[in-house]
């Protein structure tokens, strides 16, 4: 799957798939292991300027813009 | 009797600690991991003729280390072999928690898993099936509520019959032809190494390394299959197969799942809900400001009964000790040095426990995370992540444990600045101080000095914070992932231990440094013997009259000076040191009239004495707590030394501004 947009860009209700984690190898092992690896779905919930709370199976994450910017997505849908 | 260990491993909000308490009571004891300021807390059950030691380890999403908490929890783990490992699984979240279950598996120690917040998922609509995960993990599975007690004799026994098998089983996730060939043939490779053999699980190992793991890298630097090795990796790209094995780990979980749990209703839960309204861009401000304020309002309206209380019974105290001891330097020792200097930080007790109540209960129904990212964008304008405002918070409090709370902060530089900072958030300590002055020098405007000597105070953390962050700590702030647990109602018990385990350093603060403080307060107002208590012939005398010429830019005599040293110990003795110097005991309306008639003493250089209070080093126990959380004297230093300089020139500036307009200074 081709990367399209980052994390960062989704808006509030819409289902996208990882694709690929722009960050360091230590982030990247962390983010693994909450689950927001490539192949993870995620759903954007709260949107506010790039900072978003995303839902990734029954855990909540709120993450900074600074690395929303650095996760991937493929094609976002309406969820 | 056996003695068994047993460590407490688990995700962040999973219950864990409050499963901690449940087992092991009161027999607690709460340290430090050695090297750094991450708790230990170990504790000793006696169970059917095993002693146990439990040890609580910190929350990790993964045995990859990311933070110093993680650090610990991986290391304990991998290098120190408990007996048996429990993790801690939060029965609403299988699929994340479970990534961490395949790790334990992988490193080959013996697991059980504790099942818990079994009653929120039941709630929630989840039915698991324990026996079918056990089976297909080849782990045992007890369900617990750690909140109400439950399951804590399932899953000792568990714990000890896992810890007591030998060999356990091992049931490890498969990575697939092209990565299992590697896997293969770099434990070919380490298995040569007898000694690492010894102490690693070499699976565990080879997957690690495969993945570009740098920590286990390091585990093999010095063994002599490392050039094996390197030949092995040197062709492949790690990260490739550390995406791929991840996406392994998730998709054995993902076959796990559907056998074992039938989930219940989907859709739009009420967490969600909250959180638009709550993390609203327009009201997610507003809304925590209110809350904030509430709290405080709360907190002063609460404890305003029990600080009377406390304050009677210290009047009392001291009346009675005035009374009967003998001689008379010995009543004073223990009336004016122990009983005053201590008792002048009991009184804020129960304002410092009612707003830990407070904030604990907040932080335990999960709404101080969402704050923390409300927060976020603000804190990120000033260099820092949005959970540096949590030790702020807590600041407003007491320095001490509002500095302790910035351990959860990863970035070594975020959390350096966020200590250094903590100490302008004025904490409750230097009320009285604001109090005495803004009332006698104010009159009627005394609430709207004290209100912008708060905002100042946080305008010098903020200021400085950028300040640092430009010059001797540089660099980004960490980028900002939290959890969002979902909402819940705390117990009482659980909000009671948490505001305990936070409101104690503050007791103990009163009961060992400040008391130190008081009796050296009292040795120096004192002595030499036959002076008159803290007069200008006392040796305190001697050292206000000796600083005089360095405050007295400010407008401060010699007494003042007194007042200041003395309140290096605590902000609470400035109000006690000038009740003694200007002859009027502790407090109360005769010192202000006494202050008022002072013709040294003018609105303007009552403003410039709040500030400098508000400014300088709030206390001796800060700075032991800068010392220590910092680890070096260095800081504790510079922390002491930029607060004395920000204080004379602030107090400087804004006192001779306000001279032009209030007169007098």
């Amino acid at each position: 799957m081709d990367p399209i947009c980052p994390l960062a860009l989704l808006s509030a209700g819409t289902e996208a798939t990882i694709a690929e984690v722009r960050a360091g190898k230590e982030m990247r092992f962390r983010l693994a292991g909450m689950g927001l690896c490539p192949g993870a779905r995620v759903r954007a919930q709260c949107v506010d300027r790039g900072s978003l709370i995303v839902s990734v199976g029954d855990a909540r994450y709120a993450l900074s813009r600074g690395i929303a910017m650095k996760i991937l997505v493929g094609e976002p849908e309406a969820a | 009797m056996t003695g068994i260990r047993i460590a407490l491993t688990g995700n962040p909000n999973v219950g864990k600690t409050t499963l901690f308490n449940a087992l092991t009571g009161s027999r607690q004891h709460v340290g430090n991991w050695p090297g750094v300021t991450v708790e230990k807390k170990t504790g000793r059950i006696d169970w059917n003729g095993h002693a146990i030691d439990v040890i609580d380890l910190p929350g990790t999403y993964s045995l990859t280390a990311y933070s110093a908490d993680e650090v610990v929890a991986r290391d304990y783990i991998i290098d120190e072999n408990p007996d048996v490992v429990v993790q801690v699984v939060d029965a609403t979240n299988l699929e994340r928690n479970l990534y961490l279950t395949t790790q334990l598996a992988e490193l080959g120690v013996p697991v059980v898993i504790a099942l818990n917040m079994a009653d929120a998922a039941e709630a929630g609509g989840y039915a698991i099936d324990r026996e079918k995960l056990s089976a297909l993990l080849a782990i045992p599975v007890v369900r617990t509520v750690g909140t109400r007690g439950e399951g804590l004799d399932g899953l000792l026994d568990a714990a000890i019959r896992e810890a007591e098998t030998s060999p356990h089983h091992e049931h490890t996730v498969g990575y697939g032809n092209d990565a299992e060939a590697m896997i293969a043939s770099i434990v070919d490779v380490l298995s040569a190494d007898k000694d690492l053999t010894k102490r690693y699980p070499l699976r565990w190992l080879a997957v690690r390394l495969l993945e570009g793991d740098e920590n286990a890298l390091a585990k093999i630097r010095d063994s002599p299959a490392f050039t094996g090795v390197q030949a092995l990796l040197s062709g492949i790209d790690p990260d490739e197969y550390e995406a791929a094995m991840a996406d392994r780990r998730y998709e054995m979980i993902a076959a796990v799942l559907p056998q074992v749990r039938t989930a219940g209703a989907g859709g739009m839960n009420v967490s969600e809900m909250v959180d638009r309204v709550v993390t609203d861009r327009y009201l997610g401000i507003p809304i925590f400001l209110a809350l904030m304020w509430g709290a405080f309002e709360l907190t002063f309206a609460v404890a305003a009964p029990f600080v009377a209380l406390i304050e009677a019974g210290l009047a009392w105290l001291s009346a009675t000790v005035a009374g009967s001891i003998e001689p008379g330097w010995l009543a004073s020792l223990v009336g004016d040095g122990i009983i005053g200097g201590v008792g002048a930080v009991l009184v804020f007790v129960p304002n410092i426990f009612i707003l830990f109540l407070i904030l604990s209960f907040l932080d335990d129904t999960g709404y101080l995370a969402r704050a923390a990212f409300i927060m976020d964008r603000l804190m990120y304008a000033i260099g820092l992540p949005g959970k540096a405002f949590i030790p702020m918070l807590i600041g407003f409090g007491c320095n001490v444990p509002g500095i302790m709370a910035a351990r959860t902060i990863e970035g070594e530089k975020d959390r350096l600045i966020t200590i250094l900072v903590n100490p302008f958030i004025s904490c409750s300590a230097r009320l009285p101080v604001y109090i005495l002055f803004a009332g006698a020098f104010f009159g009627a405007g005394a609430g709207g000095v004290v209100f912008l000597l708060y905002i100042l105070g946080i305008a010098a953390a903020i200021g400085s914070a950028k300040l640092f962050r430009h010059t001797i700590l540089p660099g980004e702030s960490s980028p900002f992932i939290m959890e969002m647990p979902p909402y819940r109602l705390p117990t009482a018990w659980t909000s009671l231990l948490h505001m305990w385990s936070r409101g104690a350093m503050y007791v103990r603060k009163a009961g060992t440094i400040i008391l130190v403080g008081a009796l050296v307060v009292w040795c120096l107002a004192s002595l030499p013997f036959g002076v008159d208590y803290g007069s200008s012939a006392s040796l305190a005398g001697a050292l206000g009259h000796l600083l005089e010429p360095l405050v007295a830019p400010l407008g401060f005599d010699w007494k003042i000076a007194v007042a200041l040293l003395f309140g290096f110990v605590a902000k609470e003795v400035v109000v006690g040191s000038l009740g003694v110097l200007y002859g009027t005991g502790e407090g109360g309306d005769a010192l202000s009239m006494a202050l008022l008639a002072d013709p040294g003493l003018s609105a303007a250089t009552a403003l410039a004495l709040m500030i400098f209070v508000l400014l300088y080093t709030p206390c001796l126990a800060t700075i032991a707590t800068i010392r220590k959380e910092t680890g070096s004297w260095r800081w504790a230093g510079f922390s002491v030394a930029y607060g004395l300089v920000l204080a004379w020139l602030l107090a400087l500036i804004v006192g001779h501004i306000a001279s032009l307009f209030l007169g007098g200074a």
